[in-house]
């Protein structure tokens, strides 16, 4: 996205125009949801009532799903559904509103921890990286960070499972209690799904902060500036590139929460953990379109929100884009 | 007093980062060295994978990847005739590797091949235009971006079965919107460079332009994120074969050897540690032979 043509345009007409473009980007995922699942051939009926059902009893099912009408009639009530904030029912007739909030806190909860715990880590080591490029540190840091980009998580789940499972026993192989009980529960639980989906989360903020870091230090006036003042060396990384460096680390974390779901799905089912990832797997094998649509919903939300934050943070942070002036 | 300047030092601020001028002639050659070894290295080792996979079978008779003798069950690496030994129900677990791995090598030429011919052009022609096309053709990406390709892949291979096919088209869509934000943002680059001004003014037509002028430049940025993301799709690939939504079983994959492998793994890693290993090998190279690759053409 360009803020070319905006020079000059006060900060509120840019967030309007950001905040239209999500609601169409919105609008446009939930179409496609839509349309990719009906488009693929299923028998959801059919399966429901099992092999011994007559195709009178599947025809009157389909009625009452609703899954004899045309796809644009279907998509009609939903979208109208979902103004109105109701996203329907599952096909065991539940409401998807309370199916989602039951669900959706267990792998919030997950991907937060993670999520901080990654970044934590990340700029710790960024910045002890940063203080001597090629030194031990850097050298320690882009190996571990190109290994965390390159391992699978399902097989780096698995390994560590073995490892801090059930060589050390450390933590539960299985984690279908989170949701339930107290913090301690909690950190027992999660720590090893967190651990899987942190590792790649943590090598890419990793890379991408200690890449910004040391152009920062190399080549911004501002830099020289504070070295100039007599400053001490990490005084000068942590209170002045660190702070610019930020920028780069927010844009990065904004774009990644979206394909966070994927990974969640995939290692909350290897985890047995009762998330929304979990449930997404289930309802698309149940061809559960409404149900698909909720979490698929949802994580566009927080994709959209997270660019959209990203991009109004830079604006908040760096006049020069708020005002429109030459930035690519 | 005549200082005679130095020809290296000249200081431009915001340039790239400039030498000190205090490195020896040890230093440089080594630089050189260690730069050749960060690019050969990694394109030797795919080099040798690809051919493991694509080549060894056409030399050596490998026992099927799908069929193996029960009697021979559980043999460990070395085992006479069983390079990697044999999985519990005896079948090779080298064959295993080798199909499986053409399968990979294969998913991810294509995904890659299909995210730089679509994503460049939709990318190429948002940033050359401008315009509302541009809007429209980025909304288009936003879209397919924000949308979780995870559930179309499953989706796909749910409805229209598992295959090697479907998979390709599924991974699809998690590559052609990155490739297209990244052709677009390039072009959008090179669109304002005075040789592209100078090529529109002197009236060479637009195809012409992007023909000669912004495609060949944009190339070496896309290609060498081609080879990162061809490493991001063998790593997706296998997520769904361990998932199940892959290539159908009995058919080797790397994913399914490791979903296979799970339940032994605490007595016998080795089921799931010899898949992984090929996986982060291959996934390691292709990254480092990209990260090469533009440290060398300075793309970004």
């Amino acid at each position: 996205m360009t803020t070319r043509g905006l020079a000059g345009s006060p900060a509120w007409k840019l967030v309007g125009r950001r905040l239209v473009a999500a609601v169409i980007v919105l609008w446009g995922v939930t179409f496609l949801t839509y349309a990719v699942m009906s488009a693929l051939p299923n028998d959801t009926a059919a399966g429901l009532l099992g092999l011994k059902a007559s195709p009178a009893q599947i025809a009157a099912l389909n009625r009452r799903l609703g899954l004899n009408q045309p796809f644009w009639v279907r998509y009609w009530h939903w979208f109208v559904n979902l103004l109105h904030g109701n996203l329907g029912t599952t096909l065991e007739g539940q409401s998807v509103n309370h199916e989602l909030a039951t669900y959706l806190p267990v792998t919030m909860e997950l991907l937060a921890y993670a999520l901080v715990v990654s970044l934590v880590l990340a700029v710790g080591l960024a910045v002890l990286a940063a203080r001597k490029p090629n030194g031990a540190a850097d050298r320690f840091s882009l190996a571990l960070s190109m290994l965390g980009l390159s391992a699978a998580p399902y097989a780096f789940a698995i390994f560590i499972i073995v490892v801090f499972g059930v060589q050390l026993g450390w933590f539960p192989v299985q984690s279908n209690a989170l949701g339930t009980g107290g913090v301690g529960t909690f950190f027992r639980e999660a720590t090893l799904p967190a651990a899987s989906l942190g590792f790649g989360l943590f090598a890419i903020y990793a890379r991408v902060l200690r890449g910004d870091l040391v152009e920062q230090m190399q080549r911004e006036d501002y830099i020289t500036t504070a070295r100039a003042k007599g400053l001490a060396p990490w005084r000068v990384l942590v209170r002045h590139a660190l702070r610019n460096s930020m920028f780069t680390l927010i844009t990065v974390v904004g774009l990644n929460l979206g394909a966070l779901i994927g990974a969640a799905a995939i290692i909350e089912t290897l985890f047995s953990a009762p998330g929304i990832g979990q449930e997404l797997l289930n309802s698309i094998s149940n061809h559960d379109v409404p149900m698909v649509e909720g979490i698929v919903l949802v994580f566009a939300i927080i994709t959209v929100a997270g660019n959209l934050l990203a991009d109004l943070l830079y604006a908040v942070l760096d006049p020069r884009i708020r005002y429109g002036s030459s930035s690519s | 007093m005549a200082v005679p300047a130095p020809d290296t030092a000249v200081l431009v601020p915001g340039g790239p980062p400039l030498p000190s001028l205090l490195v020896s002639d040890r230093q440089v050659r080594m630089q050189r060295i260690w730069r050749a070894v960060k690019l050969w290295v990694p394109l030797g080792v795919v080099l040798f994978l690809l051919a493991m996979c694509f080549l060894l079978p056409l030399v050596v008779t490998l026992p099927s990847p799908t069929n193996g003798d029960i009697l021979a069950a559980s043999l460990p690496p070395l085992s006479p005739g069983h390079l990697l030994g044999t999985d519990t129900v005896g079948v090779d677990e080298l064959s295993q590797v080798v199909y499986g791995g053409q399968v990979s090598f294969e998913v991810a030429a294509a995904v890659t091949a299909i995210g730089i011919a679509v994503g460049g052009v939709i990318g190429v022609t948002a940033g050359y235009l401008g315009g509302w096309i541009d809007a429209v053709l980025s909304r288009v990406l936003d879209v397919l971006i924000a949308f979780p390709a995870l559930v179309l892949a499953l989706a796909v291979s749910q409805g229209l079965g598992p295959s090697e096919i479907h998979v390709i088209w599924a991974l699809s869509f998690f590559g052609v919107p990155v490739f297209g934000r990244i052709a677009r943002a390039n072009t959008l680059v090179i669109r304002e460079l005075p040789f592209v001004t100078a090529a529109r003014l002197s009236g060479t037509p637009g195809w012409r332009v992007v023909a000669r002028h912004v495609v060949p430049n944009i190339l070496p940025g896309v290609v060498s994120f081609g080879l990162l993301g061809a490493g991001l799709t063998i790593i997706l690939e296998g997520a769904l074969d361990y998932l199940g939504y892959g290539i159908p079983p009995p058919e080797a994959s790397w994913g399914s050897m490791i979903a296979s492998g799970q339940q032994y793994m605490s007595a016998e890693p080795r089921y799931v540690l010899i898949p992984s290993i090929f996986l982060v090998v291959v996934v390691v190279a292709l990254n480092m032979f990209g990260d090469a690759l533009r440290e060398r053409w300075g793309a970004q």
